[in-house]
C-alpha cells in the first residue's frame, strides 16, 4: 500500500529531481507545500512558471535575462573594454559580490570535455569573437581550475591571442585572510606555482 | 607509530569488533575465509583511503546493513590521533579526531602502512602496471601532493584518450589544435610525476639492494631502474626541460595516437625495471629469487617510510610467513624486532616459532569473531 496519496508521490518525485535534494527533504518539503493555503502554493507554481518563461539568455553575452540584453550588456557604466569569461550565471553572482570587476561578462554555459562529447561548438565560444572587434582590450578566463577549465581557458586563449587582444587567466592560490598553516599542500603547490615577484 | 585501538562495525563479516593491539607484535590466526584478512583491510582503508581488494563499498558493508564504520586510534610521536571511516552504498567519509575532512584523500598520510602480501609477488612476475601501483602507493602515503598530481594526470588523460578516439571516429585531422590544449597539461603534471618518481626510486633502489644483500647474505645484487617511456629522456633535464620533452613526444607520436586512440607515451606507460645480477629478474629469475625481491622491496619501502616521516610505519603481513623459506623469514623477524608494530595473520603457528621472542598477542579468528588468547 502507498503510503501517501498519489499526486503526493509526484511532488516528492519532482522535488527530489532538484539538485541538493534527497528523497527525506523531498518528503519534507511535500508536506509543508501541503501544509500552506492554496494561495500561497499557486504564488510560488506561478513563480517558478514566470521565471521559467520569462528569462532565456542575453543575446550578447547569454547571461540570464527576461530581455533581450541582461543588466551588464545594456548598461552604459559598465567598462567595454573588458570581457570576463566564465562557464556559468552563478560565477557572474560571484564576481559581482566581489565589486572588484567592472567589465562585461560571456557566459560559455559549460566547458570543454570530450569524455562527455563536449567540445567547442557545444558551448558558447564563437559568439565571443564577433564581440572582441568593439574595442575590447582584454579577456580575462574565469573558468573553473580544473582539468575542463584548463583546456577551456588554453583553447581561448589560441583562438583569442592572433586577434591581438590581451588574453588574462585568474590566479589561483591560497584564499585571503587564510594562514598559511591551515591551506591544504596541494592549494599551497598551486599557489606556489603563479608566484609573483615583489 | 603504532595502533592502539581498532573498531570495525558492520564492515566485511565484522558485527562489532573492538581490538586492542599491542605496539609490538601481534598475531592473527585462524581458518581460511574467517575475517583474518578484512581485519587488515580494514587498517589498510584507513591509510591509503582505498582498498587494496575492492573499489566497491557495498563489498566492504556486512550484509543487510547499510552502513559501516572503521575507527583507530593512533599513537605516533607527537601524540595520540583518532581516524575513522564511514561507508555506506553512496560513498565513504571520513574523520580525524572526531571531526568530518571534507576530502576523503585527507586521511592519507596519518596512519603509514606497508603490506605485504602474496599479491605482491606479481609486482615482480607481472607486467608494469603492478610495479607502477606499487611506486605510485609508496609516494602517495608520504606526498598528499603526489596523490593528487595522479588523480588530475589521469583524469587529463582520460579526456585526452576520449578526444583521440573521437578524432579517429570522425576521421578530421583538422582537430590537432584541440589536442594541444590537453597536451600542455598532460605534460605539466606528467614530468612533474616523473621527476618525484625519479628522486623516490633513487632512494629506493639503495634500500632495496641493502635488503637483497642482507637476506642472501651478499650473493645477490638487485637493481632498481626507472624505465620512462619519453624518447630522449635524460635525467640533467629539468622540470621545463622535461615538460618540453614531453610535448614533443607527444606530438611526435600524434598520428599513431589518433590510429589507436589513446596516449602512448607518459608515466602512465613507464615501468621500473628489477635486475638481479644484471638479469631482468621477471623474466629470467627463479621463484625463490622473485620472492626475495618482493621482500627487499617491501622493507625498502619500510625504511624510505621511516627515513620521510620520522617513524615506522605499521607493518601487516598477510598470510606471508608460510611462503617463506627458513632465512627469509629470518631476515623478517630482525627487522620486525626493532620497534616496528607487525601484525601478521597465519593459518598455523607453525612457521611462527622464532617470533616468540618478542612481547606479542595472540588472537584468533572465527567466523568474524576475534578473541585474544591469553
Amino acid at each position: 500500500m502507498d503510503p501517501y496519496p498519489r499526486p503526493m508521490g509526484k511532488l516528492i518525485g519532482e522535488l527530489s529531481k532538484l539538485p541538493g535534494i534527497g528523497p527525506k527533504t523531498a518528503r519534507r518539503l511535500s508536506f509543508y507545500i501541503l501544509e500552506r493555503s492554496k494561495n500561497e502554493v499557486k504564488e510560488l507554481a506561478d513563480a517558478l512558471l514566470e521565471a521559467r518563461e520569462k528569462i532565456n539568455y542575453c543575446s550578447v553575452c547569454n547571461h540570464l535575462t527576461e530581455n533581450d540584453k541582461c543588466s551588464f550588456c545594456s548598461s552604459e557604466s559598465r567598462d567595454q573594454s573588458m570581457i570576463c569569461v566564465v562557464e556559468s550565471p552563478r560565477d557572474i553572482v560571484v564576481m559581482e559580490k566581489t565589486g572588484e570587476y567592472n567589465g562585461l561578462y560571456h557566459v560559455l554555459h559549460g566547458a570543454i570535455s570530450p569524455m562527455d562529447g563536449i567540445g567547442p561548438d557545444e558551448i558558447k565560444i564563437r559568439s565571443l569573437i564577433p564581440r572582441l572587434e568593439n574595442g575590447v582590450e582584454e579577456v580575462i578566463i574565469a573558468t573553473d581550475p580544473n582539468a575542463e577549465g584548463d583546456a577551456t581557458a588554453m583553447y581561448l586563449a589560441k583562438l583569442i591571442k592572433p586577434l591581438g587582444v590581451k588574453v588574462t587567466r585568474i590566479a589561483h592560490g591560497v584564499p585571503v585572510g587564510g594562514d598559511l598553516e591551515y591551506a591544504d599542500e596541494v592549494t599551497l603547490s598551486k599557489a606556489l606555482e603563479g608566484r609573483r615577484e615583489l | 607509530m603504532y595502533l592502539k585501538k581498532i573498531l570495525c562495525r558492520h564492515f566485511r563479516n565484522f558485527d562489532e569488533l573492538i581490538l586492542d593491539l599491542n605496539p609490538n607484535l601481534n598475531i592473527f590466526l585462524g581458518a581460511n575465509g574467517q575475517g583474518k584478512t578484512n581485519f587488515l583491510e580494514a587498517i589498510y582503508i584507513l591509510a591509503a583511503a582505498d582498498s587494496h581488494r575492492t573499489n566497491v563499498n557495498s563489498e566492504m558493508i556486512k550484509w543487510e546493513y547499510n552502513q559501516a564504520l572503521v575507527q583507530a586510534i593512533l599513537s605516533k610521536r607527537d601524540g595520540k590521533i583518532k581516524l575513522a571511516m564511514r561507508l555506506d552504498s553512496s560513498g565513504r567519509k571520513v574523520e580525524l579526531n572526531d571531526n568530518p575532512l571534507s576530502k576523503i584523500n585527507e586521511i592519507m598520510g596519518y596512519l603509514n602502512v606497508v603490506l605485504f602480501s602474496p599479491e605482491d609477488l606479481k609486482i615482480v612476475k607481472e607486467g608494469p602496471s603492478h610495479r607502477r601501483n606499487f611506486i605510485d602507493l609508496e609516494i602517495s602515503q608520504v606526498s598528499r601532493y603526489y596523490h593528487h598530481l595522479m588523480g588530475k594526470y589521469n583524469h587529463i588523460l582520460k579526456q585526452r584518450n576520449n578526444l583521440l578516439k573521437s578524432i579517429q571516429n570522425k576521421n578530421q585531422s583538422s582537430e590537432g589544435d584541440m589536442l594541444s590544449i590537453w597536451d600542455s597539461q598532460l605534460s605539466e603534471i606528467g614530468s612533474k610525476i616523473i621527476l618525484k618518481r625519479l628522486e623516490v626510486i633513487d632512494k629506493l633502489k639503495i634500500l632495496a639492494r641493502l635488503a637483497q644483500r642482507q637476506i642472501t647474505k651478499g650473493s645477490e645484487d638487485l637493481k632498481l631502474e626507472y624505465d620512462i617511456s619519453l624518447k630522449g629522456f635524460s635525467r640533467k633535464l629539468g622540470e621545463a626541460e622535461l615538460k618540453k620533452l614531453f610535448a614533443e613526444n607527444l606530438l611526435k607520436n600524434r598520428e599513431q595516437e589518433i590510429n589507436r586512440g589513446y596516449t602512448v607515451v607518459g608515466p602512465h606507460r613507464d615501468d621500473l625495471i628489477l635486475k638481479l645480477n644484471e638479469k631482468e629478474l621477471r623474466k629470467y629469475g627463479s621463484q625463490g629469487q622473485q620472492r626475495t625481491a618482493a621482500l627487499s622491496l617491501k622493507l625498502a619501502e619500510l625504511e624510505f617510510m621511516k627515513s620521510e616521516t620520522g617513524e615506522y610505519p605499521v607493518l601487516l603481513l598477510d598470510d606471508v610467513f608460510s611462503e617463506l623459506d627458513s632465512s627469509r623469514r629470518e631476515t623478517l623477524l630482525k627487522v620486525i624486532a626493532d620497534n616496528i608494530q607487525t601484525i601478521i595473520t597465519a593459518t598455523d603457528e607453525e612457521n611462527l616459532s622464532g617470533l616468540r621472542n618478542n612481547s606479542y598477542n595472540i588472537y584468533e579468528v572465527n567466523q568474524g569473531r576475534i578473541t585474544e588468547r591469553r
